[in-house]
């Protein structure tokens, strides 16, 4: 391939800007995004997106940080879930849905009553990787390095109340305080994330690159490393198809995340039967 | 500095508990001295998982005369007790090795604070030589036979140095040959000192192993040494529905539909 035609999109600084941040983003959620695909919260990650959008038109209504106004929601949200669990044994899936659709939509509706924020409601809906400036750059990266050296200097911990709560909580260890943390952490990756592909794709970039990780290894370091390294390499190549043929870069760098699971997973399945085969 | 060193592992008394506001023990007292290998048998529903969950504060009591574990307030007590979860409350395909697991007893121990250390493992890998279990330190869990797995839990147990060993079901799911072997295990535990406590269905193995069972149905039907509580009578008032017969060497049947 042609090295310029490689180089073409360093040339603007948007660009430039946008592999950055989104990089980060995208290795910082495959990494958080593991325990959330371990322990089946895909659901509560998408409740978190929803309700911090709600967060982030409220704070420009009121004009106040987005990002605040956006943790806020989401980590009330990421609390009222650890609540709801342990209240009741029934599933909350019904509950959460309408909860957090019903916020969500407040959100939509108090963004449209005011006719100057109809460009941030679509960016914010679909992403704005493009329109990056590096203070929020430095603002996301600072918020990864912090998410990175909580989840290092926690993780064993992390491990514990994910893999046995019950036997965990019965020697008295704080599992709901850890479960709590953890939460936050994930709502937090969530929040500098909706900026990168907007609302409705975060949850793929904290799901698909670990899962993508996940039918490659048993061990989970190895799988959160792979799980980075699937959603840095989503990011660049999605990143470089969004330059080159226009299409929004949010949706670029999931479609490659999504490409990424489905060759593993269609080669792992024809290894297997060539080997059931044998 | 006198220390109230009560005789009993667990001590319950008039222990009403449940869930949500379904009451399942209603009035529940029984006391397992310290050194017991001890049984909690009843059909299902009957409470036993419920009474080993409150003992160790998963379900908070809705009343009680007494609940002390190990002579202290559960909230102090269970830092020296560990609790097996029943075989359907672990993810086995979790991305955990045995050695982590193992390791897991020294973490809980040590809270918020404090890395585990070259000791740790030390003791992790002497536990996991002791139960027999040398050189699958690096497996995922879930590769390993349910016997096994039994025994990285019991393992994991020992390395939190709990005095006593709660477990829910532990033969669930095993075959005779592992359920004796896991037997022998809990008599080898009790020489060391360590109580244990299993909620078990399993009426073969109690005779021959258990020297303390409680028969449970909501209420304590009976309490005592095997040979007090194991008779036809209290069985069949125990297992109505699942008729349980008494063979000629005391070997007790149960036939679950």
């Amino acid at each position: 391939m042609n090295l310029e035609l490689i180089l073409e999109p360093f040339q603007y600084a948007f660009m430039v800007r946008a592999f950055v941040g989104v990089g980060l983003i995208a290795v910082v959620a495959a990494v958080i995004g593991t325990f959330v695909v371990l322990k089946g919260l895909a659901f509560m990650g998408d409740a978190i997106a929803h309700t911090a959008f709600t967060g982030i038109a409220l704070g420009l209504l009121l004009g106040i940080g987005i990002h605040l106004s956006a943790l806020f929601f989401a980590l009330l949200t990421a609390l009222g879930v650890v609540l709801l669990t342990r209240v009741s044994n029934v599933r909350n899936d019904t509950a959460l849905a309408i909860l957090f659709t019903g916020v969500f939509a407040l959100g939509i509706v108090l963004l449209s009553t005011n006719p100057g924020f109809v460009g941030d409601l679509n960016s914010l809906l679909l992403g704005s990787v493009l329109a990056m400036q590096s203070r929020e750059i430095a603002l996301i990266g600072g918020f990864a390095l912090l998410l990175l050296a909580v989840l290092v200097l926690f993780f064993s911990r992390f491990v514990l109340v994910s893999f046995d709560p019950i036997g965990a909580e019965a020697a008295g260890f704080p599992v709901v305080a850890f479960q709590s943390l953890l939460l936050a952490l994930i709502a937090v990756a969530i929040v500098i994330s909706i900026q990168a592909v907007g609302v409705v794709l975060v949850v793929a970039l904290l799901i698909t690159p670990p899962a993508t990780a996940g039918l490659l290894t048993k061990g989970l370091k190895l799988q959160m490393v792979l799980a980075a390294a699937f959603g840095l390499a989503s990011s660049v190549l999605g990143l470089y198809i969004s330059y080159f043929w226009g299409a929004p870069p949010g949706a670029t760098v999931v479609l490659v995340a999504t490409l990424f699971f489905a060759v593993v997973l269609v080669v792992q399945r024809l290894r297997r039967g060539s080997r059931l085969a044998c | 500095m006198t220390v109230l060193q009560s005789g009993f592992a667990l001590e319950v008394r008039n222990l009403i508990a449940g869930y949500q506001d379904q009451v399942v023990l209603e009035g529940v007292s029984w006391q397992v001295p310290r050194g017991s290998l001890a049984a909690i048998i009843g059909p299902n529903g009957g409470g036993k998982s419920t009474l080993l969950k409150t003992a160790v504060g998963l379900l908070k009591p809705f009343s009680y005369d007494t609940l002390t574990l190990l002579g202290q307030s559960p909230k102090l007590g269970r830092k020296r007790t560990a609790y097996l979860p029943q075989r359907e409350e672990v993810d086995w395909d979790f991305p955990i090795t045995v050695l982590e697991v193992v390791l897991q007893g020294r973490l809980v121990r040590k809270g918020w604070r404090g890395r585990l250390c070259r000791e740790d493992y030390a003791a992790s890998r002497r536990a996991l030589e002791l139960f027999g279990l040398a050189g699958l330190e690096a497996s995922q869990i879930g590769a390993l036979s349910g016997g096994q797995r039994q025994r990285v839990f019991l393992a994991r147990a020992v390395v939190q140095e709990a005095d006593l060993i709660l477990l829910d079901e532990p033969a669930a799911g095993l075959d005779a040959q592992t359920q004796h072997e896991l037997a022998d295990l809990f008599v080898d535990l009790c020489r060391q000192g360590k109580t244990i406590i299993a909620a078990t269905h399993d009426l073969d193995c109690l005779t021959e192993c258990f020297d303390q069972v409680l028969a449970l149905n909501r209420r304590v039907l009976a309490a005592g040494e095997p040979s007090q509580v194991l008779t036809e009578a209290i069985l069949e008032e125990l297992f109505a529905r699942h008729f349980p017969k008494v063979g000629a060497g005391g070997e007790v049947m149960v036939h679950e539909s």
